[in-house]
């Protein structure tokens, strides 16, 4: 009983409007009592950090007999032991990004952007982040400058629309889903890449954290990973001609490593007046990271040296310089660039 | 136009203009006159043939000019284009140019052939509004023809492989003439590995990019071409290998079905699934040609295309007009009036209200009555049982909620509210959630009805709340989806642009939760803060209330389709169209989805596909969800009735 009364107790929104209706907070006696809702008083059990989970049993008693399969909607199963992060506390996001030309190129066409501000105020901001990795493409310095473009316009608009808002606390944050606002934000760093440099164009992935979840837009075949002790899972599919034949099956991904199109993507930035920006939304449980990277990493880093190399260096700033240097010890055949974010836990 | 750029991502990538002016002559006698084409890596000259002094003889020279720098591969690639020169120097068909000549000069090579005064497909759709569709099947057969005498050489087939609209001339006389024959693709590699590449080939066959050229990669370029220049949407700015995505008929109604199906034959992305030889697909054309083509193709409709995508899905079995075939509903019971809500299922009892103003216990196996129990209004809201007191928990439209007895019908307790209720009730923590048309949510306790708050959303509450450990959401007739602590506080507000009737729904996984709008959009929310990560458009108001299974969101739409989108990325993942309103909601059990429509159909879907599996027509709309159990799926109907059927697997 301690967490419903714990949670029945909880402090309201100061914005809320008085709800003049509202029971008070104590439980009335009953006159058939019986010993499973005894009247709530003062919390005796001692406030823990997390909220307690309540039993199984609890969870169970709206289900209809049909098991916790796909039928029920599942509103009172538990959420997973240790699946939410608790971010009243005083641990934050910590993040890394790192780049270089590598051992081949001339110049860098990579471009980063990096932003995280955490609050603690009475008005309860949750953390807030973006980050983007934008990979530009074409000679006579038109990708570096498509590439720094699409990050700087990614990053502007979201700053302005999402991060202003969150921090001046107006609800504009709110007006169009996220996934919305930041797929609006790349399709507006396409028209600045398509207006000011004609003859360039760019990859764009950029991942925006507010509180515990990731929202993630994508174009191109530069890289956002989702890595966890144990595994490393890809959140972004290329937009690459290979990668569209290994979804067909028409291509191993062997036959794919060499492939003489490899580099041939279908979607970038500057190709097109309209794109289609691909989005997806993701909560993160503690501990969990994700990288963004070009595919200067990925091209030279399997995956599980990746998740080695992260593994081994908690401190993500480490971890990206040593993902650079691991990208260049193996040819370093293009710039790389990465970003980690690391949640706490 | 500039649909496709190379990037050699270097700098200094060595394209530089070099093209030959005008009045240069070559080998003493073709002196060029201009540029008529070009781009990747060679340039196309119309030039004059000086040798016939007295006629104006005009001639093409395509100019190959290879970038590469290793001496090597120059030498090879210059042997292909030689190979591939003397190949065609053997041809002869009406639609294939002739070659005159072939000669190197410096660092480059040049062949010199036929001049066809026409324009290629690419400049025709660039052009024009619309193609008349009998031309269009005339030039499918004349590159038919031309592609059966390529493939028919001997000893070995010639493929053509690079079908494209840009590679199809129509000359003066109105003739299909082929052009580029693939000489430049054995130039047009890139050199691997140094700089990225946007833009694809487009019309080209997956196993090309294997390195295997047959005849059906001919079929499936034309395919590819005829698809272009139908839908008139290049596949070079579209997914490759997505063009069973953009269905012909949706971009081009006058096409007739049966060509369609051609088209969409040729273009499986499976050799085995094409046509596989060119007389094939020509005898398809023909057979379209010999029919009377001048009848109004849209209308052939419904009956007359039932094969016409079954190429690219599995071919679900299903009969003729998508009966049950002969299975009944196990039981039915009817009621004295419309069934607008659920059926609930607690143990060997089935539980409806009905707008008759009864709440109906039946027996789960026959249908037969148990008890049933008489409000002062008609029943619009779906029954809860409350597993711990043994209590079904249902509103009226008299403004009472009830708990009575599961057992005997007996009223354990009541609450009344000052409107009608037609929220279902969410029993969580000891407490019993619903909203009621006064504007009001209240938390009860599940044990005696007693109120513990009541929070006032303004607006007609008629959703059943979601309730998670934390927090409650209850969204309202005006569009607003509140976020409640569990003491009843506002935490978070979101609003929509329409009313709210669809239930939300809560993925426990993720925290996400996804409600429906009148203004026509799916929300999917983050659950805890009331941050919306994605809105996705329908047509209609959504009124049906979202299901989740397997990383897919189900909910049907007053537009009248049945949706599953990818609950992560808010990705179409198919459609079901069921002409009228779907305002029932659905659910998944074992791969299927089982919905009702306001068509009075009660329909089965595969969960994957979206493919019909049966329907079962019942005698009223059908506004509510089904439930499941055991190896029942039941659902009421406006018709009075409630169905029960079986399951079958």
């Amino acid at each position: 009983m301690s967490f419903f009364r714990r949670l029945f107790s909880n402090q309201a929104d100061p914005k809320s409007p008085p709800t003049g209706r509202t029971a008070p907070l104590v439980d009335t006696p009953v006159n058939t009592p019986t010993p499973s809702v005894a009247a709530p008083s003062i919390p005796e059990v001692p406030i823990v950090d997390k909220p307690l989970r309540p039993t199984a049993e609890l969870e169970s008693r709206s289900v209809n007999g049909l098991g916790t399969g796909g039928l029920t909607d599942g509103v009172t199963r538990p959420l997973p032991q240790d699946a939410l992060i608790d971010l009243t506390g005083n641990e934050h996001l910590a993040f890394g990004q790192a780049t270089d030309i590598g051992m081949v190129r001339t110049n860098n066409q990579d471009s980063a952007f990096s932003f995280f501000s955490a609050a603690r105020s009475a008005f309860e901001r949750p953390d807030f982040g973006l980050f983007v990795v934008a990979d530009g493409m074409g000679g006579h310095h038109d990708g570096e400058k498509a590439s720094a473009l699409a990050a700087r316009a990614v990053g502007a608009y979201l700053m302005d629309k999402i991060g202003m808002s969150l921090l001046q606390g107006d609800e504009r944050y709110n007006e169009v889903p996220i996934t919305e606002a930041m797929s609006d934000a790349v399709l507006k760093a396409n028209a600045d890449v398509v207006q000011k440099v004609p003859d360039g164009g760019t990859t764009c992935t950029a991942v925006m954290v507010i509180g515990d979840m990731a929202y993630i837009a994508h174009v191109g075949d530069s890289r956002a990973y989702f890595v966890q002790r144990e595994k490393v899972e890809r959140l972004t599919r290329d937009h690459s001609l290979v990668e569209r034949l290994i979804e067909l099956e028409q291509l191993t991904r062997e036959e794919a490593e060499d492939h003489p199109q490899k580099n041939v993507l279908y979607r970038a930035l500057g190709q097109t007046d309209t794109i289609e920006v691909d989005t997806l939304t993701r909560r993160l449980p503690p501990r969990s990271r994700i990288l963004i990277c070009s595919d200067g990493l990925w091209n030279q880093v399997g995956d599980a040296k990746i998740r080695d190399v992260i593994n081994l260096h908690p401190n993500p700033q480490e971890a990206c310089s040593e993902l650079v240097k691991l990208a260049n010890n193996s040819g370093g055949l293009d710039n790389v660039t990465v970003i980690l974010l690391q949640l706490p836990g | 136009m500039p649909e496709t750029k190379q990037f050699m991502g270097m700098e200094g990538d060595g394209r530089n203009d070099t093209s030959l002016k005008a009045n240069v002559v070559l080998q003493n006698r073709y002196k060029i006159l201009g540029v008529i084409g070009g781009g990747g890596m060679g340039t196309v000259y119309q030039a004059r043939d000086l040798m016939f002094t007295e006629a104006k003889r005009l001639v093409a020279i395509k100019e190959m000019q290879s970038v590469v720098t290793d001496a090597n591969l120059r030498t090879t690639m210059l042997r292909n284009f030689q190979r591939e020169a003397n190949i065609l120097a053997t041809l002869s068909h009406p639609a294939i140019p002739k070659i005159f000549d072939f000669f190197d000069l410096s660092d480059r090579a040049y062949l010199v052939m036929e001049y066809i005064n026409g324009r290629d497909l690419e400049v025709i759709l660039s052009q024009t509004k619309e193609l008349p569709i009998d031309k269009v099947i005339d030039w499918a057969i004349e590159l038919c023809d031309v592609l059966d005498y390529l493939h028919s050489q001997t000893p070995n087939p010639i493929i053509f492989r690079d079908m494209k609209p840009s590679n199809v001339m129509i000359d003066a006389l109105g003739r299909v003439r082929l052009i580029d024959f693939g000489i430049a693709k054995a130039f047009v590699r890139d050199d691997s590995g140094k700089g990225t590449m946007i833009g694809t080939e487009g019309y080209s066959a997956p196993e090309q990019y294997r390195g295997e050229a047959i005849p059906a990669s001919d079929i499936f370029g034309l395919g590819a071409t005829l698809h272009h220049i139908l839908t008139r949407k290049d596949p070079r700015l579209e997914i490759p290998f997505s063009f069973h995505e953009r269905p012909i008929p949706n971009f081009n109604p006058t096409v007739p079905s049966r060509m369609v199906s051609i088209i969409e034959k040729s273009l499986a992305k499976d050799i085995p699934d094409r046509f596989q030889t060119v007389p094939e697909i020509r005898t398809a054309f023909n057979e379209l040609r010999s029919r009377p083509l001048s009848m109004p193709y849209a209308t052939t409709g419904s009956s007359g295309q039932p094969q016409q995508s079954t190429n690219f899905f599995d071919d679900m079995t299903v009969n003729s007009d998508g009966d049950l075939g002969g299975l009944q509903p196990k039981w039915k019971f009817k009621t004295e009036d419309e069934i607008r809500v659920s059926p609930t299922v607690y143990r060997d009892m089935v539980l409806v209200g009905s707008y008759d103003t009864n709440m109906w216990a039946l027996k789960l196996d026959s249908g037969e009555q148990v008890w049933k129990y008489a409000t002062r209004g008609g029943i619009a809201s779906s029954p809860t049982v409350d597993e711990t007191n043994k209590n079904v928990v249902f509103g009226s439209e008299d403004f009472t909620v009830y708990a009575l007895d599961v057992r005997s019908g007996r009223i354990s307790w009541s609450f009344q509210t000052k409107d009608r209720i037609r929220s279902g009730a969410r029993i969580a923590h000891d407490h019993v959630f619903f909203g009621s048309d006064d504007g009001k949510v209240y938390a009860l306790n599940v044990l005696n009805g007693r109120m513990l708050w009541a929070f006032d959303a303004g607006a007609p509450v008629r959703s059943r709340p979601v309730v998670t450990e934390e927090i409650i959401i209850v969204p309202s007739a005006t569009g607003e989806v509140y976020g409640l602590s569990l003491s009843g506080q506002r935490k978070w507000t979101y609003r929509t642009r329409g009313a709210v009737y669809s239930s939300p729904y809560f993925e426990p996984n993720e925290g996400s939760l996804f409600v429906g709008s009148s203004d026509g959009f799916m929300y999917a929310f983050d659950a805890h803060t009331g941050v919306s990560s994605w809105r996705f458009r329908t047509g209609a108001a959504v009124i049906s209330s979202p299901t989740e299974n397997k990383g897919l969101l189900y909910f049907g739409s007053a537009d009248g389709y049945m949706y599953a989108v990818n609950a992560q990325t808010s990705r179409e993942k198919w459609k079901f169209n069921a002409e009228k309103p779907i305002v029932g909601s659905p659910i998944v059990h074992k791969d299927a989805v089982y919905f009702g429509g306001t068509d009075e159909y009660f329909y089965c879907l595969d969960a994957n596909t979206g493919k019909e599996r049966w329907k079962y027509k019942t005698g009223g709309a059908i506004t509510s969800a089904p439930t499941v159990s055991n190896d029942l799926i039941l659902v009421g109907s406006l018709d009075h009735i409630l169905y029960a059927f079986p399951l079958i697997n």
